[in-house]
């Protein structure tokens, strides 16, 4: 009785969320935000497939830019240069971009904890310099991206493409839990419990933590193809390793090991980036950094994890309150 | 058909279910296990005892995969194991404990033991991701059938508790469930005595009692005598790596060889 009620109020959470996603760019007064909000979708894309790989996995991933700039490079160049539909561009950058991720990631999941960051992070580094020197356009990137259409419904303003964006986003965030919530879910958290005792169960550990970091990469790769096909103009600049950063801390505040906390993380910090520290040009990564460290020292389970812990104790008092009166 | 199925699965009660070869383990130049020969009984509690650093759990490592063995070979109902992982062993039907009892930090009691039942599933990401079915299906059986673990080890009313908030002897138990949850043939356990208290212990030989029934091997690894020799049909003495001594437990306890390693332990 008491978990089935649990179970509404999960759905009940998500409807309201769902309410105000929808309302944001119809309200005149956020319609201004409407393309905020679509990074917000794009970011919390990223961030989900770092929380599977990171906070459930236990394995950390440095590079996550990287796939979401291949997953925008595949569709832009496939869809201005070879004249590929925008949708067919998408499927196969992610395609392309979860086979290279399976590809490498035999070899890099042989390391581990702090060797597996650093091999992360050079993967990040490697193919952000391959994009400014050999991509198409160089540092400046290109320009003129097709937009997506369906039929002859073309997305080709911010207030339809932020439905779009979300319909995806909303998609990532539903598969993520329900992974997270099942037989693979219970491997993956058994590998960060402990890889040895999970093999003695069965448990095939390096294949599960290759499939999920090809996950995660098409993950990244779909926003990185909605990225290119709605700006029409993408540059190597937003897949540097500093973006990948920028994702490691959305995914620590949004509390490693929630699904739905990906969207606290993204929101937060692109509320940071794009508004609110926007005076202090490239030193915001200085602020990051601080916010990095802080969480990580005083809320390691996440700021999103800890603020709703602290609900849930705020409210048992208030329920206590209620009985005693 | 079926009764040929039923001899496979029961063994033929001459033929050992696991057997090692000539199997040796060095790490660097320490020689951990020394061209030892096993062949385990099937369908008995089977103990290997020995003194601090004798190889035993080593021999477990070896037997289930964690390490290569540097020479000789391990057999598991007659088939040669030398080239299968870890996790396909544990599929084959050999499950194990752990010395520091390594339970999943991040779940809960029950939790951990519905892990141990990945082997007897199947479904995958595919599954898991669009909710089909046969991963409902499948959830419904693997959730039964942990509980049926959970309560086996008398852990019922603990079922939603995180796995590292029970007291050390209930988490030895879990352990002990999450390891049956894979449905095992042998069963491996690396010193469960350790840490309990006498009436623990009670309850952890009850248990493996129940376990022989269920027709699992189980091969004991304890330091705790009275417990060995209460639960032991067979008992194998190791010391530096080497098999020493095997046998029935009266005629290990009067085994001149036995006597002399753990005294020599004692005097170090
Ligand atoms: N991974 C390893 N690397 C190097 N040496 C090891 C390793 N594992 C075990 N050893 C060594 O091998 C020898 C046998 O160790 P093992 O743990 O198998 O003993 P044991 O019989 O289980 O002892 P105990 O009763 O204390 O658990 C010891 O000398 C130990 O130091
Ligand atoms: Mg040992």
């Amino acid at each position: 009785m008491l978990a089935r009620l649990k179970g509404k109020w999960t759905y009940f959470v998500i409807a309201a969320l769902l309410l105000f996603l929808i309302l944001i760019p119809f309200n005149w007064s956020l319609g201004q935000y409407t393309v905020l909000m679509i990074f917000i979708g794009l970011f919390t894309m990223v961030t989900v497939g770092l929380c599977l790989l990171l906070g459930y996995t236990g394995q950390v991933s440095l590079g996550q830019a990287t796939f979401y700039g291949t997953g925008a490079y595949i569709s832009a160049v496939l869809s201005k240069i070879c004249g590929v539909n925008p949708w067919l561009a998408m499927l196969i950058a992610a395609v392309a971009t979860g086979a290279f991720a399976y590809v490498i990631g035999y070899p890099i999941f042989r390391l581990r904890g702090n060797y597996l960051a650093v091999a992360t992070l050079a993967l990040g580094v490697i193919v952000y310099i391959l994009l400014r020197q050999l991509g198409p356009g160089g540092p400046d990137g290109m320009a003129g991206i097709p937009y997506l259409s369906i039929g002859g419904f073309v997305f080709d303003t911010s207030f339809k493409r932020y439905f779009l964006v979300w319909f995806f986003c909303l998609a990532v965030l539903l598969i993520s839990q329900n992974i997270v919530r099942s037989r693979t879910g219970r491997a993956l958290r058994a590998i960060h419990g402990s890889e040895a005792a999970a093999e003695s169960i069965g448990i095939n550990v390096d294949q599960f933590k290759v499939k999920i970091f090809v996950l995660s990469a098409v993950y990244a790769s779909l926003a990185g193809s909605l990225l290119a096909h709605q700006m029409s103009h993408i540059s190597p600049g937003s897949f540097s390793p500093l973006v990948s950063i920028i994702i490691v801390v959305m995914a620590v505040i949004g509390g490693l090991a929630s699904v739905w906390g990906a969207i606290f993380g993204a929101a937060t910090v692109s509320i940071l980036k794009y508004e609110l520290l926007l005076g202090f040009g490239e030193w915001d990564i200085v602020i990051y950094g601080l916010i990095l460290m802080l969480v990580m020292i005083f809320m390691p389970e996440g700021l999103f994890v800890r603020l709703r812990e602290l609900y849930g104790r705020w409210r048992f008092r208030y329920a206590q309150r209620g009985a005693e009166t | 058909m079926a009764i040929q199925v039923c001899t496979e699965r029961g063994g033929n009660l001459s033929e050992p279910i696991l057997e090692t070869k000539s199997l040796s383990k060095a790490f660097g130049g320490l020689v951990a296990l020394d061209k030892v020969d096993l062949a385990i009984e099937a369908g008995k509690i089977t103990a290997i005892i020995g003194p601090n650093g004798a190889g035993k759990t080593t021999l477990f490592n070896v037997i289930t995969g964690i390490y290569p063995a540097s020479d000789g070979e391990v057999l598991f109902q007659g088939t040669p194991l030398k080239d299968t992982p870890p996790h396909k062993r544990a599929a084959l039907g050999i499950a194990r404990t752990f010395q520091n009892v390594l339970l999943f930090g991040n779940m809960t009691v029950l939790e951990n033991i519905m892990t141990g039942q990945h082997p007897r599933s199947r479904y995958g990401f595919i599954g898991a991701a669009l909710r089909l079915p046969k991963a409902h299906r499948e959830e419904e059986t693997i959730s039964l059938n942990a509980m049926k673990y959970l309560n086996m080890v008398g852990l019922g009313t603990h079922a939603e508790q995180n796995a590292l908030s029970l007291p050390l002897g209930q988490q030895k138990l879990l352990a002990i469930a999450r390891a049956l949850a894979t449905e095992p043939q042998l069963l491996l356990l690396d010193e469960p005595g350790a840490g309990l208290n006498k009436l623990e212990k009670q309850e952890l030989s009850d248990l493996i009692r129940r376990i022989r029934e269920n027709r699992i091997s189980v091969i004991l690894v304890e330091h705790d005598m009275p417990l060995v020799m209460g639960l032991a049909e067979w008992v194998i003495v190791l010391d530096s790596g080497q098999k020493i001594a095997e046998g029935t437990a009266a005629q290990i306890q009067k085994d001149q060889r036995v006597i002399a390693a753990y005294l020599g332990e004692e005097v170090e």
